[in-house]
């Protein structure tokens, strides 16, 4: 039998986790934040594209990731009143304007022939960002304070893993000459630069890094 | 990209042929149909021509659910969050995922049925009701009038699936039917909160939904006799929040307008 009054110690041997983490609570609230709002510009932007995509393998999963990143916002809403703010919209905000100009520019695709392009933005710009960003945030929070929102970005990251290697596949099957090749360069040229200006999908330091200098920007910038 | 997209730029591939209702009805195979019709015009497996309508009525459907998808996606965008908020664009892409499973089960079964993509036209009005901008009616047109539509549709395909011993038309409609009467409780349910303070929008989103549903009888192609291949399903009807009188009122313009086409028949014939 098991003698429950003998002392155990509160956290197990293999239980790792430990204090503090790399964000307050205004700072993940702040990236949850920005994360939110560029879902939400995902979702709008997949969804109104879906019309406008002749390809009918590509339409059908336009329509279903639309749904994954409405949820994703969705998820990432329920924990900014967690966070402190008790209005999700006044916290769902762009990291800064070089991320509106990111989101701008990922959006403005619209023509049937331009496929490629809407999903250069998404499979090859975007969402290896949203990947890279979400597993800075799970790796960086405190494992103990911030658990909520590393089980929110642990269920967002299945989807975003999922999603993008089936965008890619898609991207993969379309490319087939120089052309289209050169087209797939040149757009993830252009939007890598503005993210790159932007800081990341959080802005600056979205993986930690140093401050972005402002002198710097305009090497990033196309001509 | 563009905010609200007219039925003109839908983008198709090559197998897609767009054609107006008149063209549609002026379809040749639907004349022999006719000829191997006598009676009542319901979907049944022992008339002869009950393989071709069935086969002609799934490729309908499945470039109704290609519509209804894209209708939804372009609620997702058309609108600011102050037109649309966040939770009903929510709704509207679960929706989008909704009617991409539909369509890649319209596929399947398309095959299944012994069809192919493009054997027949696609006329686009389904997507015409989604190009209003004002969003109640847009949800008044496609989530309860064209939704609605999609009930009786997927409710006569279960019951001829039932009738003609195929389980697997059977099965795939009524996992269909459960996500639209979804689709039309999420319509009901925005329609009454966005014009929970304004009475005349919201008798106009009704209007402009009683010219949707009447488009979308023409001819007794929905209805409650023997004149219509496709029956009003009361029950899920009644399941998707629609009331007695609201069905009633569609019976009544579905009988209104089988009488508007004998008229017309007399007088053209």
């Amino acid at each position: 039998m098991v003698d429950g009054r003998k002392p155990r110690p509160a956290f197990a041997p293999w239980d790792r986790r430990a204090l503090p983490g790399l964000f307050d609570v205004e700072e993940s609230a702040r990236r949850v934040g920005a994360y939110a709002w560029l879902e939400m510009r995902l979702f709008e932007a997949l969804g109104g594209w879906i019309a406008t995509v002749p390809e009918l393998d590509v339409k059908l999963v336009l329509g279903r990731h639309c749904y994954h990143h409405a949820w994703h916002a969705e998820q990432l809403q329920q924990r900014l009143p967690e966070l402190r703010e008790m209005n999700p919209a006044r916290l769902t905000l762009p990291a800064n304007e070089g991320i509106v100009a990111f989101a701008e520019a990922l959006i403005e695709p619209e023509a049937a022939e331009l496929t490629i392009e809407k999903l250069v933005g998404v499979f090859r710009v975007l969402l290896p960002r949203t990947i890279a960003a979400y597993t800075y945030h799970l790796n960086g929070t405190s494992t103990i304070t911030d658990a909520p929102t590393i089980r929110t970005l642990n269920f967002l990251l299945q989807d975003e893993f999922e999603d993008w290697r089936e965008g890619e596949m898609l991207l993969q099957s379309l490319i087939k000459t120089p052309e289209q090749i050169e087209r797939a360069s040149e757009r993830a040229k252009s939007l890598e630069a503005l993210i790159v200006v932007a800081g990341g999908i959080a802005g600056a330091g979205t993986l930690g890094e140093e401050v972005y200098e402002l002198e710097n920007k305009s090497e990033a910038v196309p001509e | 990209m563009k905010r609200f997209l007219p039925v003109e730029e839908l983008a198709r591939d090559e197998r897609f042929i767009r054609s107006d209702l008149a063209e549609g009805f002026s379809d040749p195979r639907n004349g022999r149909v006719r000829d191997r019709t006598i009676s009542t015009a319901r979907l049944q497996p022992d008339r002869a021509a009950a393989p071709d309508r069935a086969r002609s009525l799934m490729h309908g459907i499945f470039v109704g659910e290609i519509q209804a998808l894209e209708a939804a996606g372009r609620t997702t965008f058309d609108f600011d969050d102050t037109e649309a908020p966040f939770a009903l664009k929510l709704d509207m892409a679960r929706q989008c995922w909704d009617e991409s499973r539909h369509v890649e089960i319209s596929v399947k079964l398309g095959e299944h049925m012994g069809t192919e993509i493009g054997e027949y036209t696609e006329a686009t009005f389904l997507y015409e009701a989604a190009c209003v901008t004002d969003p109640a009616m847009r949800l008044a047109g496609v989530n309860r009038a064209l939704e609605g539509l999609a009930i009786d549709v997927f409710n006569t395909m279960k019951d001829f699936g039932q009738a003609s011993g195929d389980p697997v038309l059977k099965f795939c409609e009524d996992w269909m039917l459960a996500d639209e009467v979804t689709h039309v409780k999420m319509g009901s349910d925005w329609l009454r909160r966005l014009t929970e303070r304004d009475p005349e929008r919201r008798e106009r989103a009704l209007e402009f939904q009683r010219a949707v549903d009447k488009l979308f009888s023409l001819g007794g192609f929905r209805g409650e006799t023997d004149e219509s291949p496709i029956q009003i399903a009361r029950r899920f009807r009644e399941l998707a929040g629609f009331d007695t009188k609201e069905i009633d009122e569609i019976a009544g313009l579905a009988a209104e307008s089988i009488a508007e086409t004998r008229a017309l028949l007399g007088k053209t014939g």
